[in-house]
């Protein structure tokens, strides 16, 4: 397993065994902080009571250290790893809830005969696990247990969820019995039992509401001005994701206002005029000192990539490719670690999702049967309507969000169209208030869309090049503030992210705000259209599959759809 | 011949409410005597989806759910009405359903479910038509709504029986009571904490469920008690958060209440477990079947003296009904269930006698004991 995750760990190695409990950890190191043989994991306290093997970053170790210093603990080194055992010792379970960061650990705790495996409550670190037989394995990347022989079987459904998400939405993976351990939850392994259960460690408190506006923008300043602080913490190189738009620019600007280091700045930019942000860039790059690494990208330079980026992908998905390529050079570059805007645009409202969530309201006063003529549109854009013929919050999101209508699937993969519904919407239950509001629009922004696509995207692709991608905005006392802010502050509706560009009037240049938005966006619709695996009919086996690539080439299908289709083709 | 009964709801598995909870077990309850008895059963949900259906409760092919098309579900019910046996009704809305069922087969006995508020005020034309001209038997689920179906409606009292609610056949029951970890790190609470604890929905157009009054007696009791604490669980709309958050600051009881927002089911046993005591000081509960679940799970319950939640505490021999507009009685008698130590074996006694009256197989028994008689009528 170790081997196969080697690309994310290429610093060290390490296997703990306690062959009493029928127990191993496997570790790959990607050091960051104490750069020395301190920080081999598998790693344990002086009395090897507890053991850990842990993958991510805590921010707020300084402080818990400190704090545990003056209950009487004692370090050996420098790293994040061994306050986390600290804490756990001192603390027990309520130490997850402590930690600020971006994680995924198992932590056995011996004298108990307990495994935790728990994750960060933004979801930013991933953790499979498979719980079956009396048995449990976990790794960060579903092949690592496929390697391994641990879950072999894929999961009947896995086509049907990708098709319909353009990615394969947690828990689910492409194997049977592997999941994807939840958000802010630790799953408890009994060894005694072979049991387990799973639970949030989530701390409620009492959020006071923020009703104005000048304080808004004051808490705003203030925590993410701390948010940017605290992650730019490192002993290894550390740079900025610079794409030119609100969110980046202004993270490269905040980071630069700490110059502890210099700030090295990544950045793309390509031929193809219309996606060329380079003058944005600029703008950006001007004010501050450090190096500045820029890139062009082009065709070519896809060609060469694009089976490592399927290789490095570990599960299907239909984006990610801008982020593997940027994470390349940010390697290339030197860089172990970065700073990536992701998590602006759901906070604040920076999605046509956030007023598009409207028409679900107004469509909801319509029999559902009538949007069942959608599957028979001749534009491809509108066969996703038929979404709402069914009253389910799974298809609300997909409505926005999704790609293929269940009727195409259907057809597609050949099979029942009720198969397709039962996948898709049985026992997906969703705790949310259905308002059709802007906060109906974040929690599917960030729950969904942001935890299964970008999230796992920048994360996978970012550690197949051993890089650690970092996201302040996601920062949970960050969110927390954003979360308190009254929604019509937060979701301004005179301007996307309005509350955040006026938070930094005199950080951000103008041009940079007032501009239209555009991602952070390759020119892909023509690169693949000019890729011959991908447009070679022939390939497909159905004949649905070939006449949508057929179009696909006539650009009335959107690139993604025939990416989603190559890869179900190469897994077939 | 076998016997077909068919059950209509407006609404069991894609939300979770006690009318919702009571026709899961109501479901499975006559799945399981059906299979026994070799009869045919059959649920219609009109709000509820194919894919909303949890299996647990009964099978796929026991269930349609006709994703809120009304049309469907009258031309079903007319196509299936030659031969329904037993025609059980699960709310008074159903009314229409029921008349053009005995319209087309007289001889078919039409329950009603009577639950609480929703038969508790002036009906329509319509649903007296079919209380006083179609309706065969009508099953309230407490004592309570039965006076209210004779008092308000000039229901026939030998038309009304009463089938208290049961405890959901799929609850976690503890076999232990310790309070979870899990749960007292997340609330950030100690062995020394005492907690109160309730769960309902917090709707703004719902103002009777009583969380009001609960946060000012601990506003006052928070003196003599230091370690109290007030978990306040369920789904809330932006209005009554808003509602609920500036009651808390106004009776500054920021420190006491926990505002939890909507709780897990899966984690619904372990917050019976983490309380003391279990208070919903409502005014209009037909039943009541939270006051059961935290029974059976061996938590002591406060409820109102003026509804249906009576029969939940059996008439005061498993919990209290107070006066809910006295703050004072409502202060006391919480006072009264702190200062006696809930004992682990205090627990457990009180979960041995709830199960003793609402465990399903009792309930079961009824049921079947009903259906009998009307086959044999």
């Amino acid at each position: 397993m170790c081997q196969v995750l080697k690309h994310g760990g290429p610093d060290d190695e390490g296997i703990f065994d306690d062959t009493g409990a029928r127990l191993t950890f496997g570790h790959r190191r990607l050091s960051i902080i104490d750069l020395s043989y301190n920080g081999h994991q598998p790693m344990a306290d002086a009395q090897q009571r507890v053991w850990i093997t842990f993958n991510g970053e805590i921010y707020n170790y300084p402080e818990l250290k400190a704090q545990l210093i003056s209950l009487g603990a004692k370090f050996i080194s420098s790293t994040d790893t061994e306050v986390i055992i600290s804490a756990y010792i001192h603390w027990g379970m309520a130490a997850f809830a402590k930690l600020r960061g971006i994680f995924a650990f198992a932590l056995y705790d011996k004298e108990k005969a307990l495994t935790y495996l728990v994750r960060d409550s933004s979801g930013i670190k991933p953790l499979y696990y498979c719980a079956k037989e009396g048995q449990l394995s976990f790794a960060s990347e579903v092949k690592a247990l496929k390697a391994a022989g641990l879950a072999n079987e894929a999961d009947p459904d896995w086509q049907i969820r990708f098709l319909a998400y353009g990615h394969i939405p947690e828990p689910y993976t492409t194997l049977k019995n592997v999941y994807s351990l939840p958000k802010g939850e630790f799953l408890c392994w009994n060894h005694k039992k072979s049991t387990y259960d799973i639970h949030s460690y989530h701390v409620i408190f009492n959020k006071s509401a923020i009703d104005d506006i000048i304080q808004a923008k004051e808490a705003i300043k203030e925590n993410l001005a701390f948010a940017v602080r605290r992650q730019l913490i490192a002993d290894a190189p550390i740079g900025v994701f610079l794409s030119g738009g609100i969110d980046s620019s202004l993270l490269t600007l905040l980071a630069e206002q700490e110059k502890k280091t210099q700030l090295k700045t990544i950045s793309i930019y390509f031929n193809e005029k219309a996606y060329d942000e380079s003058m944005y860039q600029n703008l950006v790059l001007k004010q501050i000192e450090g190096e500045k690494f820029s890139h062009l990208v082009k065709q070519s330079d896809f060609e060469g990539f694009f089976p490592q980026i399927i290789e490095d992908m570990d599960l299907p998905t239909t984006d990610g490719i801008n982020t593997w390529c940027i994470s390349k050079f940010a390697h290339d570059d030197g860089l172990k670690a970065v700073l990536s805007g992701l998590g602006a645009d759901e906070l604040f409202g920076g999605y046509p999702s956030f007023n598009r969530i409207r028409y679900i309201k107004t469509a909801r006063k319509y029999p559902a049967s009538f949007f069942k003529l959608a599957n028979h549109s001749g534009f491809d854009a509108y066969r996703k309507i038929a979404f709402l013929t069914y009253n389910h919050p799974i298809a609300d999101y997909l409505f926005l969000r999704g790609l293929y209508s269940p009727a195409d699937i259907a057809e597609i993969l050949d099979t029942d169209i009720t198969h397709v519904e039962d996948v898709l919407f049985a026992n997906r239950k969703l705790p949310y208030v259905r308002n059709y509001d802007e906060q109906d629009a974040a929690w599917f922004e960030l729950n969904l869309y942001m935890q299964n696509q970008l999230l796992r995207d920048t994360d996978v692709m970012g550690m197949s090049h051993g890089l650690e991608v970092r996201v302040p905005f996601l920062d949970e006392d960050f969110i927390r503030t954003a979360e308190s802010i009254n929604p019509t502050i937060r979701f301004d509706k005179s301007r996307p992210k309005k509350i955040l560009i006026d938070s930094f009037d005199d950080v951000l240049p103008e041009p940079i705000w007032n501009r239209t938005k555009m991602g952070f966006t390759f020119p892909l619709q023509d690169w693949m259209k000019k890729n011959q695996e991908i447009t070679d009919e022939s390939l497909y086996n159905r004949n649905k599959s070939k006449s949508i690539i057929k179009s696909f080439k006539n650009d009335s299908v959107h690139w993604s759809k025939a990416f989603a289709l190559f890869q179900i083709q190469m897994h077939a | 011949m076998p016997k077909n009964i068919y059950l209509f709801s407006l609404q069991t598995f894609s939300t979770t409410g006690g009318i919702q909870k009571m026709t899961r077990t109501l479901a499975h309850s006559l799945y399981h005597i059906s299979k026994k008895e070799n009869w045919n059963f059959r649920l219609f949900s009109l709000y509820d989806t194919r894919y909303d259906l949890m299996s647990q409760y009964l099978p796929p092919e026991n269930y349609t759910g006709f994703n809120n098309s009304r049309l469907s579900l009258g031309f079903r019910s007319i196509k299936e009405a030659s031969h329904s046996d037993i025609v059980i009704l699960n709310h008074i809305n159903f009314a229409l359903i029921g008349i053009v069922i005995k319209l087309f087969n007289p001889k078919c006995p039409v329950w009603l479910i009577a639950h609480g508020i929703e038969v508790w005020r002036p009906l329509s034309f319509i649903k007296r038509t079919f209380l006083n001209r179609y309706c065969d038997k009508i099953i309230c689920v407490s004592n309570f709504t039965k006076h209210q179906m004779i008092a308000r409606h000039r229901s026939d009292p030998d038309k009304c029986v009463v089938l208290n609610n049961a405890v959901d056949p799929f609850i976690k029951l503890p076999e232990a009571f310790d309070k979870p970890e899990y749960l007292l790190n997340r609330y950030g609470l100690g062995p020394s904490n005492q907690v109160i604890f309730t769960l309902t929905r917090l709707a703004s157009s719902e103002q009777y469920k009583g969380h009001e009054q609960v946060i000012k007696a601990v506003a006052s009791l928070k003196q003599e008690f230091a370690n109290i604490k007030y978990i306040l669980s369920g789904q809330y709309d932006s209005v009554e958060e808003i509602r609920i958050r500036s009651l808390i600051d106004k009776y500054d009881v920021r420190d006491e209440v926990i505002l939890t927002g909507f709780l897990n089911e899966n984690e619904l046993t372990d917050h019976f477990l983490l309380a003391d005591l279990f208070v919903l000081p409502s005014k209009k509960e037909g039943f009541g079947i939270v006051f059961v679940e935290a029974l059976a799970c061996g938590l002591p319950v406060i409820c109102g003296n003026a509804d249906g939640s009576t029969d939940a505490i059996k008439d005061g021999k498993l919990g209290t009904a107070i006066n809910v507009d006295d703050l004072s009685e409502l202060q006391n008698t919480i006072v009264r269930y702190l200062n006696t130590p809930l004992t682990l074996d205090k627990r457990k006694n009180l979960q041995k006698e709830c199960l003793q009256y609402f465990d399903e197989k009792y309930y079961q028994e009824h049921l079947l004991k009903l259906l009998n008689n009307e086959q044999a009528a």
